[in-house]
């Protein structure tokens, strides 16, 4: 297992080479040029053109890749055009907020879609299973920021009982931060939801005319060991390859959900970076979300050994 | 414990910290601001953005100030004096000036400061080019010696919009005007927390105890910077949805740039106040490529004006509300000094789509393409491009109307190429009011050709008179030049001005004081 570990670990290294590869590439034939967007009316091309050569954007692609990548190599994501602050700083202030959402989004998603899943599969054909499914298309269907939207109107500005938007950081306290990610939560979560309710109820479906879940019934087990205990384990390891895919899901969210509940995040920090042409920044950033998805189906692998003792590598 | 105690307390828990915001304290004591977009650089010298002098304008105390009427007031300066002959200007610091580091400020900061502001602007480029010598006598005293007179410096030093005349310390100053500074040290009556700040989300000002406010009464840029909070935070909000209900559920005070679909429904809250404190706002104007056909033609852009509806510009722009916008504009922001009706027929007489048409066709035009450039992410911009296009489609001509987002759009009007070859024939902008109120900063104006703003106009009379308004050497004679410069534009017909676009701004009725004239100023202000 730890040789697998290591293979797998290494393996992250071609692919984030490729991952840079491709992000710098794109970058330098994207239109866009941050020198103008700096310089603004007043410049003239002089101007523009040394402001080029002070953020060393006039020199030839292959010098500009070999530099970045041999910063990257001593872990050195630069400095911001924009800002002149160091790219892992402003990384790093926006880690938390990001990571705040995702997790908690994760917590709320899986504690909620998951009984909904096993729950719809038990009552297959009523009314719960409808509701539940119906739920699942809602979730898949409604963007979003509508879902954010509705959440503010009804809770931040109707009831006054949490906040319309903001941050506040975990060393300030856990209920001033739970209460400023709540709605985001919520609005986030929606559609993981849908989708880990459908996957769930899906497996748990087909586990559930197996014939050990006969046998355990006829040994007298009880609804709920039978459910959680005989058939939710079998059905685990698609559920958890759906919950590692989402984590795609929430990355892409996150952008929107920043911007409605205005977290100063990852995703807003991406979106103004772009909007900007601050290469450094996307760079970087991108290069860390590509490290944490792979990470992250690391991770599944791994888990599926401990749900499935089948599963060797 | 029973179940309903702890959902109780849960929830007694989660309403506890809303409750000790909403109770004052130290957050009475801080202005929580929704500035118009995100500070993504503090150098106010480096870039021209509107954020980034809106925070010099905190940071950095000027030498001059412009007063309600646009006249330069000493702010930093105890006196200015000028040689007989026109030649040398000193200036006199006030006493007990200090910078945010403990430091006097001295009159050697202020030559570098001037130095390095005069390599950026446009303006600051006008006394380069004019300077003799620049020294300080002493510690509080320094002169500007020029070749020429010029009775604008004052103006020049003292004007609010991009680049401000920004005093820094020596060695701050010292940076190459092309390289970002990294030590936000001023004199300003607000020290910028740089440790606090966060690109995107959070810029944090704090009141300087030792900032010394003339001792007169706020008038615009001039007279004293009073300061009654110990705190304002800029907090960015990049969905105007997010920033209406944040203003609603009072999680924010003043919001610079409410969306003007969003403004019915602030205006139905009893807190908020909506009005428009940059007087000066931003002209609208199309602006025209004088390299390529059609409109390398002259008389292919007067053709253009018959058709031209100032009023549906703004419309589109900013809605019915006319208190919002104000036709006719002219070539020089309305309500200025150099505002003037020289001409303005060409804007102000019957409309007529057949005339325009008639003479498009007299001019020549072949129903060559219309490359019109269009901003997706800047509303405004956005919503004059469309009616741009659709005034042209209804003359005849062939629009080709490309959506782009901003950061694309300023590469692509940059290239010089033909527009099949990927450059372009016209785009819809907005210029700074202020910016555009004087032909020394009015660059729209220019006929600099290739050396000039982006659309590369040639004009040596527009350039004449544009020299000879730096010698004006009094309020009637920079108004004639004006005058003529506006006929020339009607001539000419460089650009179109679109209107003055004078957008609101929202905030909380507790605050008072509000300078109003420009940007958002932090002194002056309070909460009742």
């Amino acid at each position: 297992m730890f040789a697998y570990i290591v293979r797998r670990v290494l393996a992250t290294i071609p692919v984030m080479a490729i991952v840079a590869l491709f992000v710098f590439s794109l970058l330098y034939i994207a239109p866009g040029d941050p020198a103008a967007v700096i310089a603004g009316d007043q410049a003239t091309p002089d101007d523009v053109e040394r402001i080029r050569q002070s953020l060393g954007l006039d020199r030839p692609f292959l010098v500009r890749f070999g530099e970045w990548v041999f910063r990257i190599v001593r872990g050195d994501l630069g400095v911001s055009i924009f800002t002149n602050l160091p790219v892992s700083t402003m990384i790093a202030q926006r880690v938390q907020p990001t990571l705040s959402l995702m997790v908690l989004t994760l917590i709320l998603a899986v504690s909620i879609a998951v009984p909904m899943g096993v729950v719809a599969a038990w009552r297959q054909g009523t009314l719960v299973d409808r509701a539940v499914m119906g739920f699942a298309v809602l979730g898949f269907s409604v963007p979003v920021f509508v879902v954010g939207y509705v959440l503010a109107y009804i809770f931040a500005l109707e009831l006054d009982w949490l906040p319309v938007q903001g941050y506040t950081s975990l060393d300030q306290g856990f209920f001033p931060w739970l209460e400023n990610l709540i709605l985001p939560s919520i609005a986030l979560g929606g559609v993981y939801i849908a989708l880990i309710a459908r996957i769930t109820r899906a497996t748990m479906l087909e586990v559930l005319q197996q014939d050990y879940i006969r046998t355990a019934r006829a040994k007298g087990a009880g609804q709920g060991s039978i459910l959680f205990l005989h058939a939710l384990k079998n059905a685990a390891v698609p559920i958890v390859t759906v919950i590692g895919i989402g984590v795609a899901l929430l990355i892409g969210g996150a952008v929107v959900t920043e911007s409605v509940f205005a977290i100063p995040g990852l995703g807003r920090l991406t979106v103004d970076a772009i909007l900007r042409r601050d290469y450094p920044v996307i760079q970087g950033v991108i290069l860390l979300f590509s490290f944490v998805y792979v990470l992250v189906n690391l991770l599944i692998d791994i888990l599926y050994t401990l749900i499935d003792p089948r599963i060797r590598y | 414990m029973r179940r309903r105690d702890l959902l109780a307390g849960t929830a007694a828990a989660l309403a506890a910290p809303r409750l000790a915001r909403a109770q004052g304290g130290a957050a009475a004591r801080t202005l929580r601001f929704v500035p118009q977009g995100n500070l993504a650089n503090a150098d106010p010298i480096w870039t021209t953005t509107t954020l980034a002098r809106n925070h010099g304008l905190m940071v950095y105390d000027t030498l001059f100030g412009l007063d309600a009427q646009h006249r330069p007031r000493p702010q930093m300066a105890a006196s200015h004096e000028v040689s007989a002959d026109g030649l040398v200007h000193t200036v006199v610091l006030r006493s007990g000036l200090k910078f945010h580091d403990g430091e006097p400020v001295r009159a050697a900061d202020c030559v570098a400061s001037v130095a390095r502001w005069s390599r950026r602007d446009v303006l600051g480029q006008r006394l380069q080019a004019l300077l003799d010598g620049m020294r300080a006598k002493d510690d509080t005293a320094f002169e500007i010696a020029l070749k020429r007179p010029w009775p604008g410096l004052a103006w020049a030093l003292g004007k609010p919009s991009a680049n401000i005349c920004a005093i820094m310390p020596e060695r701050v100053a010292e940076t190459d005007p092309f390289r970002q500074i990294t030590d936000y040290t001023g004199s300003g009556p607000f020290r910028f927390r740089a440790d606090q700040w966060v690109p995107g989300s959070l810029a944090a000002y704090e009141r300087f105890g030792d900032y010394v406010p003339r001792d007169e009464p706020a008038d615009f840029l001039a007279g004293g910077k009073q300061v009654h909070f110990d705190r304002v935070e800029w907090r960015v909000m990049p969905d105007p949805a997010t920033a209406a209900a944040a203003m609603q559920a009072n999680e924010a005070d003043w919001w610079e740039q409410p969306l003007a679909d969003l403004l019915p429904l602030l205006r139905r809250n009893r807190d908020i106040a909506i009005e428009v404190v940059n007087t000066a706002g931003a002209l609208g104007m199309l602006r025209f490529n004088h390299l390529h056909p059609p409109f390398d033609n002259p008389a292919v852009r007067r053709a253009v004006f018959p058709a031209m509806d100032q009023r549906a510009f703004m419309q589109a722009a900013l809605g019915e509300d006319p208190a919002l916008w104000t036709v006719p504009a002219g070539a020089f922001t309305p309500g200025t000094p150099l505002a003037n009706d020289a001409g303005l027929e060409v804007l102000t007489g019957p409309r007529s789509a057949d005339a325009a048409k008639r003479a498009l066709a007299a001019a020549g035009y072949r129903g060559e393409p219309v490359v019109l450039l269009s901003p997706s992410d800047l509303q405004t911009q956005s919503a004059l491009c469309e009616v741009a296009a659709d005034t042209l489609r209804r003359i005849g001509m062939r629009v080709d109307l490309q959506v782009m987002d901003w950061g694309t759009l300023v590469q692509r009007r940059a290239k010089r190429e033909a527009p099949a070859q990927g450059g372009w024939n016209a785009f819809c902008t907005t210029w700074e009011g202020l910016d555009v109120s004087v032909p020394g900063s009015h660059q729209p104006i220019r006929g600099n050709g290739l050396e000039g703003w982006i659309g590369w106009a040639t004009s040596e009379r527009r350039e004449a008179l544009r020299e000879a308004s730096f010698d004006a050497a009094d309020p009637e004679t920079a108004r004639r030049i004006a005058e003529d410069i506006q006929r020339v534009v009607w001539d000419e017909a460089p650009f179109v001005p679109l209107g003055l676009l004078r957008p609101p701004q929202a905030f909380r009725r507790a605050l008072t004081g509000i300078v109003k004239g420009g940007p958002p100023l932090f002194w002056n202000v309070r909460r009742t």
